[in-house]
């Protein structure tokens, strides 16, 4: 066994062992490329969330333009911190880590470069759309169909290069961070695709495969399962690597790792439909994602006490070792929002939180918390490894943690009673059993004051942000002239397994043998076959979950007066889609007497079969729309579009002046009728004179506005498209009602 | 017939509780494997894993 030497580079040629030995470098060039765009779309991304947090502080802040408003920006904000912000971060520690941790290069240079500059381009595929209005409105897959493609293929030469190196390692166990990247490359897989089956209907716009209740179930499938998968799990592999290194010892229990990984690949998947509580999802698809939101607490908390008992005997540095505060917070973060994730899963708590602030403080905690403190500290690790000087300035780094560190606790307790007050003004009652705050407008202006110190915490945290970019800049630029690129030496894997320590003779009996579980260690060596067993993992358990929806008729009773759009009407609810309204309208009243009495009857399954995508929204920053047809005249809407003052004098809305100058693309509907058309909407003779329909109902409400005493040349414009939409909603089963009436009498 | 009314007819409902039953049997025996007296050692030096990466192999495997 040869004795340890440092880098070989240094070491003297040693005949006998180096005839064995691979000589090799690691590629940590492609690790300093993802960790500058990890800087740089934290910044873009953080920047943006401020604006969208004055936004709704002062609508002001919107502009006036249609690519500024909230419901645009606000995309842009999720999938930047997201994708761009974390990702990087993920993609930076990947790198530096699967190759130490493996013993070997990656599989390819070329590929690590394409993940990289495909990533980016990506990026700026995706800051150049979402502010026009192209989006699939499926929370954070909002991006549109080209995009979708090119994530796809990047994400496969991602995959093949990690699993290349896993191929050409020289470490026989693969280590448990691994098992954490490996089961985020192949789970983000499965989800994006499944979850972004949609038909073209142009470049840039496309409908979802599925429609309504099931468009819901995969949606919310994915969206917690990208929580999950992208913001747990590949950053849960990296604590497992750079805590050990940055408090100089091993993780607390490895066995305890182990557990953690597959108690989360196996719960994980299930948890989703606790984001449709009370919802027209079937109710035993929300009771399992409950159960197994509760059951994941264990191994989540399993994992946060691992991790910071990783730092026994090492505690006395915490308080002058920055890097080892900022895992420290990161790591407690996890902790608290993985306490509070199964809390707010818990049906009856569920019901008061659902819709508010306080999902978005929880998010907060989690992605400032747990992804952005445990992005920081390891890339403070890194910093003098990667660039081979000194970080430029350590009290930078103490700066950094504490501003940020206040900016959290700002920002999420400002958030937290925003959702709490939010959740149970909407549900108070007056002695006279009538809804205490029968305004909308009263329970969102009651939040302003949050929403300011929100701003603050948000200001606070992005200087924290500025002071990380400048420090790493500052260092970066005291790097040596060319970096040294230490030759690493190891020795290749040999065909055949020999045991590291003596296994005794062999079992004997059948029982014997299964109880050594020899045969278990054979599995786990072959990469191929725990990749394998862990898409089975999540495999069956989602196929479990979901298809039930699809395939059992009674799940979403369907009802005979509930009729698809009209070409005008689904022209409209393209525009509401563009605009991003679904980030702070739901349509999806819940059964509780509050709601009904606030916002009408209570949303049924067989309502949105049509909803191609559903359009149920996750948030109320602005009242439920499902029951919004007939309630105002045309001209109200015409006003209120125009600006929302006019009519509610504090409202928070952006104005959307723009739709009284837009034109209606008639020509455009057709398309979009032929693909709902075969997505098995029955659209009747619209199949063939859509535009001609569309322009028929334009006339008609062009005629409606003029009467009503309001501009007279609207007809061909946008704003007709949406008024259309939105008197439509809720229509049609007030049809029912109406006529089962007619035949009781 | 459509494939939503032969299987809205088929009574899988029992399925979902026997896959929780086969998830949980395979999760105790991960458990099992994982706590094995046998693998004490192995697990020790798993976890030394990332502190000596930036060494030469030392583990035996030079033959």
């Amino acid at each position: 066994m040869p004795s340890p030497t440092g880098h070989a580079a240094a070491a003297p040629p040693r005949a006998s062992i180096g005839a064995l030995l691979d000589r090799f470098s690691y590629d940590d060039d492609i690790v300093r490329k993802f960790l500058f765009a990890t800087v740089l779309w934290g910044v873009v991304g953080m920047l943006v969330g401020i604006v969208i947090a004055l936004q709704l502080a002062n609508p002001v802040f919107n502009f006036n333009t249609s690519w500024l408003s909230f419901g645009r920006l606000r995309p842009l904000h999720t999938n930047a911190v997201i994708f761009a912000f974390a990702g990087n971060a993920f993609f930076t520690g990947c790198y530096y880590s699967t190759q130490r941790l493996l013993k070997a290069r990656m599989f390819s240079d070329g590929l690590s470069r394409f993940h990289f500059w495909g990533w980016q381009a990506i990026i700026v595929s995706a800051a150049l759309t979402l502010p026009f209005g192209f989006t699939q409105a499926k929370e954070y897959a909002e991006l549109e169909w080209p995009i979708d493609i090119a994530i796809a293929v990047v994400w496969v030469g991602f995959a093949v290069n990690f699993f290349g190196t896993i191929a050409k390692r020289r470490e026989r166990h693969i280590y448990v961070a691994i098992w954490f990247y490996l089961a985020s490359i192949v789970t983000v897989a499965i989800l994006h695709i499944f979850n972004n089956l949609s038909i073209p209907a142009g470049a840039f716009k496309s409908y979802s495969i599925y429609a309504g209740v099931q468009d819901a179930f995969m949606q919310w499938w994915y969206g917690h399962n990208a929580v999950a998968f992208f913001l747990t799990t590949p950053f849960l592999g990296l604590m497992y690597y750079f805590m050990p290194k940055a408090a100089e010892g091993p993780v607390f229990s490895y066995k305890l790792s182990i557990l953690h990984f597959w108690s989360l690949v196996f719960m994980y998947i299930w948890a989703g439909p606790h984001h449709l509580h009370y919802t027209a999802l079937p109710e035993w698809a929300s009771t399992v994602g409950m159960l197994f939101s509760v059951m994941l607490w264990a191994p989540s908390w399993g994992g946060m006490i691992n991790g910071l008992l990783t730092l026994r005997g090492a505690w006395h540095k915490v308080s002058t070792d920055p890097i080892l505060k900022f895992f420290v917070v990161g790591i407690t973060a996890y902790g608290m929002s993985t306490f509070e994730g199964p809390m707010l899963s818990i049906k009856s708590v569920n019901a008061l939180t659902h819709y508010t602030d306080w999902i978005i403080a929880h998010v907060h905690t989690g992605a400032l918390g747990w992804n952005g403190f445990i992005t920081f500290g390891m890339i403070y690790w890194l910093l003098p490894r990667l660039f081979q000087t000194e970080i430029f300035s350590k009290k930078a780094m103490e700066v950094h943690f504490w501003i940020g560190s206040i900016g959290i606790v700002l920002y999420v307790v400002a958030i937290y009673s925003a959702g709490v007050t939010q959740g149970l003004m909407w549900r108070a009652f007056d002695e006279t059993g009538r809804l205490a705050y029968p305004d909308f407008i009263e329970t969102v202006l009651k939040l302003m004051p949050m929403y300011w110190l929100r701003v603050v915490g948000g200001t606070l945290y992005f200087v924290g942000m500025l002071i990380f970019g400048w420090n790493i800049l500052m260092t970066w630029a005291r790097r040596p002239k060319t970096y040294a690129v230490p030759v690493i030496e190891a020795a290749p894997l040999q065909g055949a397994y020999v045991p590291a320590h003596d296994e005794g003779p062999a079992p004997v009996g059948l029982w014997a043998r299964f109880a050594a579980v020899r045969w278990h260690r054979r599995w786990e060596r072959a990469p191929l076959l725990f990749t394998v067993l862990t898409v089975l993992a999540v495999v069956v358990a989602s196929l479990f979950e979901i298809i039930p929806t699809f395939l059992i008729k009674s799940n979403v009773p369907t009802i005979a007066s509930v009729k698809p759009y009209t070409p005008l009407e689904l022209a409209g609810r393209d525009i509401y889609i563009a605009e991003g309204c679904f980030n702070c309208h739901s349509q999806m009243i819940r059964p509780f007497r509050y709601e009904t009495e606030r916002f009408g009857e209570y949303s049924k399954p067989g309502e949105s079969v049509y909803d191609h995508p559903f359009l149920w929204g996750s948030r109320r920053l602005g009242p439920d729309l499902a029951r919004e047809g007939g309630k105002y005249p045309d001209l109200w809407h015409v006003r209120h579009f125009e600006n929302p003052r006019n009519v509610i004098a504090k409202s928070i809305m952006p104005a959307y002046s723009h739709f009284l100058r837009a034109d209606i693309n008639f020509e455009q509907i057709q398309r979009r009728v032929d693909v709902m058309v075969m997505l098995g909407v029955p659209y009747g003779d619209a199949v063939t004179r859509a535009p001609q329909l569309a322009r028929e109902q334009a006339r008609r409400i062009g005629a409606a506005i003029a009467e009503q005493g309001g501009p007279k040349d609207l007809e061909g414009k946008q704003i007709v498209a949406i008024i259309a939409y939105m008197q439509r909603l809720g229509q049609d089963i007030k049809a029912t009602a109406t006529a089962s009436a007619a035949g009781g009498n | 017939m459509k494939l939503s009314d032969i299987m809205g007819h088929a009574g899988l409902s029992m399925y979902a509780q026997v896959a929780l039953v086969l998830f949980l049997a395979v999760f105790i025996a991960v458990i099992i494997r994982t706590w094995a007296p046998s693998r004490r050692r192995e697990m020790q030096d798993a976890a030394m894993i990332p502190l000596n990466d930036e060494l030469p192999a030392s583990r035996g495997q030079e033959s």
